[in-house]
């Protein structure tokens, strides 16, 4: 089973993420949201991700949850039952209620989007923007990023013992913040930028970006089934929101 | 000529397609805003709302992608190898803000750079490009590639008007990209997440609707609140690392050539 969901095309994964999320979110019912949650967590344990989807997601939910809280449960303009009263601020149940029904709506993109992070292969996915009709600088530049980013880490990081070793930029407060930032901020952009200079120079004289057909190393497993998937998926995940929403219109 | 000898011009008809692309890019995005604001629609988790919710996220991501698509082919090579430093520059710089109690997010300094270096294409470019990566790790993100994508363009733009050739002008572009960005943004906030982008946001929204502010206006003036100030410290810290760049590089370029974005003295 683990095997087969790491074999699926990059763009599969996607487009059934897209399928789930506006279908959840067009439905805005509270089983439903739960259930794709519940079943996103389970696809994430088959694939043995599941304790980073769950640290991820509640990273970003927790916060959200008790902002939605605030905008809704606190400052609620609902005027429902009252669940609690400090001072001038309310509790209402009205507005408890609209800040969930938010959460759950918010944690559905988040549990399946960050499960579409966690499944996809980033060679895979560069390999398939490659194989696809997009401008080839599109995969040029998400190759080159996700490659550059734990290089710059490394190198803000070998920037930031240089300058302890030298006892630069350990004042405290604000102003020793400010100098730290300057200290690690100039040396970073000023040798990335040279770095991008020269590189820009030797892509320009080998032709980048290459256009037409050109062999490449990877290979990305697809299928007739897996392209007829994409297709369907992407068809209701417009048509069935469409449906769900238009007797609701009608309704109002 | 071409700026690369081994490729060959683009063809009328490519370039036809980028600017109906740009042109439906901009309407799908401007069309929503205008909107989402007249109409205000109520209710945003019962009836219609989620209609809305779904058709704003719809929107304005589509709209980044389609300006993407109309952008990018253009691009020079020199730009292109400058946007994932910018991307990675988002992210480290993003982190390192994010790890000291200071309010201030610094994660479109990057974007700004593309900005002021290589004109508003690319600065746009990297705004929509540093989104969909970013969304990899966090998705809510995913729906305010447009509004990255308006802080590149318009970082673009101050400098091919003049913006980095007096220091102290660059704090005033940002501060009026960061008005511009935080109208733009705040439909978002307001019909897609209810309002929400964080802890501390949130607390000034509820603020604005204990007081009467109906969820977009409440929304609308955290953000007039939060974005303008965030934009000029890093409109003016790109201004000031844009300086820091031995004229040689900077002046490799072409935007920074063709529009004086430094001054006479900065293209020599």
């Amino acid at each position: 089973m683990k095997r087969r969901i790491a074999d699926l095309h990059p763009f599969t994964v996607l487009c059934l993420a897209v399928l789930t999320v506006s279908v959840a979110t067009a439905a805005s019912r509270w089983w439903l949201n739960c259930a794709v949650i519940v079943l996103c967590l389970a696809v994430g344990a088959v694939a043995g991700k599941s304790r980073k989807l769950a640290a991820l997601s509640g990273a970003i939910m927790l916060p959200t949850l008790l902002s939605l809280l605030m905008i809704h449960g606190l400052a609620s303009q609902e005027t429902s039952a009252v669940i609690a009263v400090w001072g001038p601020i309310l509790l209402t149940l009205g507005g408890v209620e609209i800040a969930m029904a938010l959460a759950l709506r918010t944690a559905v993109l988040v549990v399946a989007g960050l499960l579409c992070g966690l499944l996809i292969d980033k060679h895979q996915l560069v390999a398939a923007i490659d194989l696809s009709p997009a401008p080839p600088q599109a995969g040029y530049l998400l190759a080159s990023t996700l490659f550059l980013l734990p290089q710059m880490m490394e190198k803000q990081h070998a920037i930031g013992e240089a300058q302890a070793l030298r006892k630069a930029g350990t004042g405290r407060g604000l102003a020793g913040w400010l100098q730290r930032l300057r200290l690690r901020a100039v040396p970073l952009v000023l040798s990335s930028v040279q770095d991008a200079h020269d590189r820009s120079v030797h892509l320009a004289a080998r032709g980048f970006p290459a256009r037409g057909e050109h062999s490449r190393l990877r290979q990305v497993a697809d299928s007739q089934i897996q392209r007829g998937v994409r297709w369907v998926a992407l068809l209701c995940s417009v048509l069935v929101p469409v449906a769900i929403l238009l007797p609701l219109g009608g309704a109002s | 000529m071409s700026p690369n000898l081994l490729l060959p011009e683009a063809s009328a008809t490519q370039l036809l397609r980028r600017r109906v692309l740009g042109a439906a890019g901009t309407l799908l995005l401007v069309g929503t805003y205008l909107f989402l604001v007249i109409t205000q629609p109520a209710g945003i988790v019962e009836g219609l709302g989620q209609g809305v919710a779904l058709a704003t996220f719809a929107a304005y991501l589509i709209a980044a992608v389609l300006l993407l698509l109309a952008v990018l082919p253009d691009l020079p090579v020199s730009a292109l190898t400058l946007i994932p430093v910018a991307l990675a520059l988002n992210i480290i710089l993003g982190q390192f803000v994010g790890s000291v109690m200071v309010p201030l997010y610094l994660d479109s300094m990057g974007t700004v750079l593309v900005g002021f270096l290589a004109g508003r294409r690319a600065g746009a470019a990297t705004g929509v490009l540093s989104t969909l990566i970013w969304a990899l790790f966090a998705p809510t993100v995913l729906p305010f590639a447009a509004g990255a994508a308006l802080v590149g363009f318009l970082a673009g733009t101050a400098a091919r008007y003049g913006a980095l050739r007096r220091p102290y002008l660059a704090p005033i572009a940002g501060l009026v990209s960061g008005v511009l960005v935080g109208v733009v943004s705040s439909p978002v906030a307001a019909f897609v997440y209810g309002g929400t982008s964080g802890v501390g946001t949130g607390a000034v929204v509820a603020a604005f609707r204990s007081m009467g502010d109906s969820l977009l206006s409440a929304v609308t003036k955290q953000a007039l609140i939060s974005d303008p100030g965030d934009k000029a410290i890093v409109f003016l810290i790109a201004a000031l690392l844009v300086f820091a760049l031995p004229k040689r590089l900077s002046g490799s370029f072409e935007f920074i050539r063709r529009y004086k974005v430094l001054g006479k003295s900065g293209n020599k």
